[in-house]
């Protein structure tokens, strides 16, 4: 068949008009004016080049990588039809291309698995690894970012309840930790300090520190409520989980800014991302400080499923408390409840972990004058 | 059509439709196929784009820029690991951690832009010659780097000279075959217009601050209407001077281009700033379109999934129990993120990028195209795998 063209030979900018001949074997083209024949191309050997519709557009392996033949309208059926090689070319190119990204696909599937599943493996391993003077260096500058932004966000100052360490209250909390601490091996110095804010919380920092917040001391009702989010939150410190958390969430969020390929990792996306996969990683961790807690809870008599009981209050009176938990630390469920309840069976011959004096002193830790109970 | 024309045969559908494909690939994938994507793109960006009845043809593949992502990733693997080490290091070592990071990505911009147009110049033909770009991508990064600290020291006084500097070295190193562009801007053709929108500029920043003052030290005497009229009249003046920074770009990006030349041939953009205007009131209509939509959507299928959250009036809280509790919240709230960013990454696409493509295009002029034939093509430039750092930095449209 033959079929009018343009053609760029690759080695100039000259524009052809040609004439194409295609017969069984080859491609030849020639120079429309002068009919001379400027080139002749293997017809197993062209292929086909992305081109906008109503055009066709075809290189060849013989010849640098710059010479084209585009043709327009009414020849680009018949061109195609009679080169059987483009459309041969195409599939090829398209299985090779499928191939790459199916390939490449899976290998991210496995590496994001190896994430999930890896990274608390790993973040277990290199916390036992670390020196502790490092970790309390950590803790140190977590505290220094709640603190600023605390600060910033209520317009306060973040700060403790009761400063003086010799009170009944700090004294009686100070006991407490040091009996719960005894059965473990902790490196740090362990320091609980009640502190003012409106977030019904409690958090186990890198390093030893503990915060419990005033807004939940207001919701904690009883002494047992109280010696359970302690020792749950010194569960967390003896197993070092707030070093691990760091570590998996840095990993994460390296392994979405992967994904969406946005290395700086600035991206919200890789914020949102990590926070949600990270909740699992903090759910064995929960479980890991439940028991602690609950084994500390035979020694000192306190039922250890109280703390349950004001999980559920906190997430039912305030629903930034739930809000709260969705993202970070606990999980509200009916089956650790019972987990609690179970392993609270055991108990127990121990005396109540604080006097009643005490516990006042510590309920009215964070009250100023006038509204006292 | 005239001979000196640029003309854009693309359309803002047949674009939707690659990008549309591409998103949901992207989400089977995990994002992987965003190699393939941007690769289609700009295949379609360029195979409509016919200069003097010839069309442009983009020959990169996806490969190469994902041997070049590769690369990237291991630059920045070492680099996370410092920046965590650091963040440990108590709150100035963290700060500084921040600061460093900011100027080494600063740095490392510069390196990846000269990068990327180089990969996508080497990867453009027209009429079977390829372009290309010679010069150092870490001299342009010092470049840019020392100009723009310069740039902050002399409170952006410095500016025209940046500019001018910075378009020559992309300019005089971009060839087409043996053909090296030639570019003859220079500051003194951008300092008028800069100062005077420097001026404008100033005169409304001090007087805000001053007003701004002026409010801070009189809170308690001032209404709460006539603080809202002061509000509406602040931002009333922003969106003054961000039309005079659009009105600074047009006069930049046309007088810069029209200094160019190839050979025999002579570029001529006159771009009109009430076209940029234009383009992005229509991103901010489509956005706002797009959103109203999406959030309808939303409400309807939070409504159907999570009926709880809306019994009497919308409550976040009871959202989140029972986003906690079913896994078909959690999905619809999943896909529902994805849907607002693939929905602002198509707006600015198909609005922003391709209506910027088309405003050039129609812009521009290329005199003497037709003497051009006796221009040979220069041997392969098969250095440059990928533009990586690009892709990573996220910068450099199309």
């Amino acid at each position: 068949m033959r079929a009018g063209a343009r053609y760029h030979d690759g080695r100039t900018a000259a524009v052809h008009d040609v004439d194409v001949f295609i017969s069984p074997g080859a491609v030849t083209i020639l120079e429309r004016e002068t009919s001379d024949v400027i080139s002749v191309w293997d017809k197993a050997k062209v292929y086909p080049v992305y081109s906008s519709e109503g055009h066709l557009r075809i290189g060849t392996e013989e010849m640098s990588s710059g010479a084209r033949l585009i043709f327009t309208g009414r020849h680009v059926d018949a061109v195609r039809a009679a080169l059987p090689a483009l459309a041969r070319h195409r599939m090829m190119r398209k299985r090779q291309q499928m191939r790459i990204a199916g390939f490449g696909t899976l290998a991210l599937v496995s590496v994001v698995a190896g994430y999930i599943f890896g990274i608390p493996l790993l973040a277990e391993r290199l916390v036992a690894a670390m020196p502790p003077e490092w970790e309390e260096q950590v803790g140190e500058t977590v505290a220094d970012q709640i603190e600023v932004s605390f600060a910033g966000s209520e317009g306060g100052v973040f700060e403790r309840c009761d400063p003086d360490p010799d009170s009944l209250a700090n004294r009686a909390i100070r006991r407490f930790t040091d009996e719960v601490m005894s059965q473990g091996s902790t490196p740090f110095r362990v320091d609980v300090a009640v502190m003012r804010s409106d977030i019904p919380n409690a958090i186990a920092l890198p390093g030893g520190q503990v915060y419990y917040f005033s807004a939940l001391l207001e919701e904690t009702r009883t002494a047992d409520e109280f010696a359970g989010v302690l020792a749950h939150e010194l569960g967390h410190v003896e197993h070092r989980h707030g070093m691990e958390q760091l570590i998996s969430t840095a990993g994460t969020g390296a392994l979405i800014g992967f994904i969406l390929g946005d290395l700086t990792g600035a991206s919200v996306a890789a914020g949102i991302g990590s926070a949600m996969i990270d909740t699992r990683f903090s759910r064995e961790a929960e479980r890991e400080a439940d028991r602690f807690s609950a084994a500390a809870a035979g020694r000192l008599g306190y039922n250890p499923a109280a703390f349950a009981d004001l999980l559920d209050r906190v997430s039912q009176e305030d629903g930034y408390g739930s809000a709260f938990a969705l993202l970070s630390t606990h999980p509200l469920t009916t089956e650790r409840r019972e987990t609690l309840q179970a392993l609270a069976e055991e108990e127990n011959e121990a005396t109540a972990p604080f006097t009643k004096s005490e516990w006042r002193a510590i309920r009215a830790m964070c009250s100023t004058g006038s509204d006292a109970p | 059509m005239r001979a000196d024309q640029i003309e854009f045969k693309g359309s803002r559908r047949g674009l939707a439709a690659i990008l549309l494909r591409g998103y949901a690939l992207m989400v089977v994938t995990l994002g992987f196929y965003r190699f393939w994507l941007v690769t289609q793109k700009r295949r379609y960006y360029w195979a409509h784009t016919h200069i003097d009845g010839d069309a442009l043809e983009y020959t990169g593949n996806a490969v190469q820029l994902l041997v070049g992502f590769l690369l990237a990733v291991a630059i920045f693997v070492p680099l996370w690991g410092l920046f965590f080490y650091l963040s440990t290091q108590g709150s100035e070592a963290t700060l500084l951690g921040y600061a460093g990071a900011g100027v080494v990505l600063w740095f490392l911009t510069g390196y990846a832009i000269f990068r990327a147009r180089d990969f996508r110049l080497s990867r453009t033909l027209w009429r079977g010659i390829r372009f290309d770009l010679e010069g150092n991508a870490w001299g342009y990064a010092f470049r840019r780097f020392f100009w723009s600290i310069l740039l902050v020291v002399t409170l952006g006084l410095i500016y025209p000279l940046m500019a001018a500097d910075l378009w020559r070295y992309r300019y005089n190193n971009t060839w087409w075959g043996d053909q090296r562009f030639l570019m003859r801007g220079r500051a003194r053709n951008l300092a008028g217009p800069y100062f005077a929108c420097y001026a404008i500029v100033a005169v409304f920043v001090l007087g805000m601050i001053g007003v701004l003052e002026g409010v801070l030290s009189n809170r308690a005497q001032m209404s709460d209407e006539a603080l809202g009229e002061l509000v509406f009249a602040g931002g009333g003046c922003l969106l003054f001077l961000w039309l005079v920074v659009g009105i600074y770009r047009a006069i930049e990006i046309s007088r810069m281009a029209s200094s160019i030349s190839i050979g025999n041939i002579r570029l001529r953009l006159k771009l009109h700033w009430g076209d940029l205007l234009i383009l992005q009131i229509q991103f901010a209509v489509a956005l706002a379109l797009a959103y109203a939509v999406l959030a309808f959507g939303g409400y309807v299928v939070l409504g159907t999934v999570a009926p709880a959250a809306f019994a009497d009036g919308f409550d976040p809280a009871r959202l989140a129990v029972a986003l906690q509790n079913s896994y078909l919240v959690l999905l619809a709230i999943v896909f529902g993120y994805l849907l607002v960013l693939a929905t602002f990454t198509l707006c600015v696409d198909l609005f922003l990028a391709m209506g910027f493509w088309m405003l050039i295009a129609s812009s521009l002029r290329v005199g003497g195209a037709a003497h051009m034939s006796s221009v040979k093509a220069r041997p392969e430039d098969g250095a440059l795998a990928g533009e990586g750092l690009a892709d990573a930095l996220n910068v450099g449209a199309y």
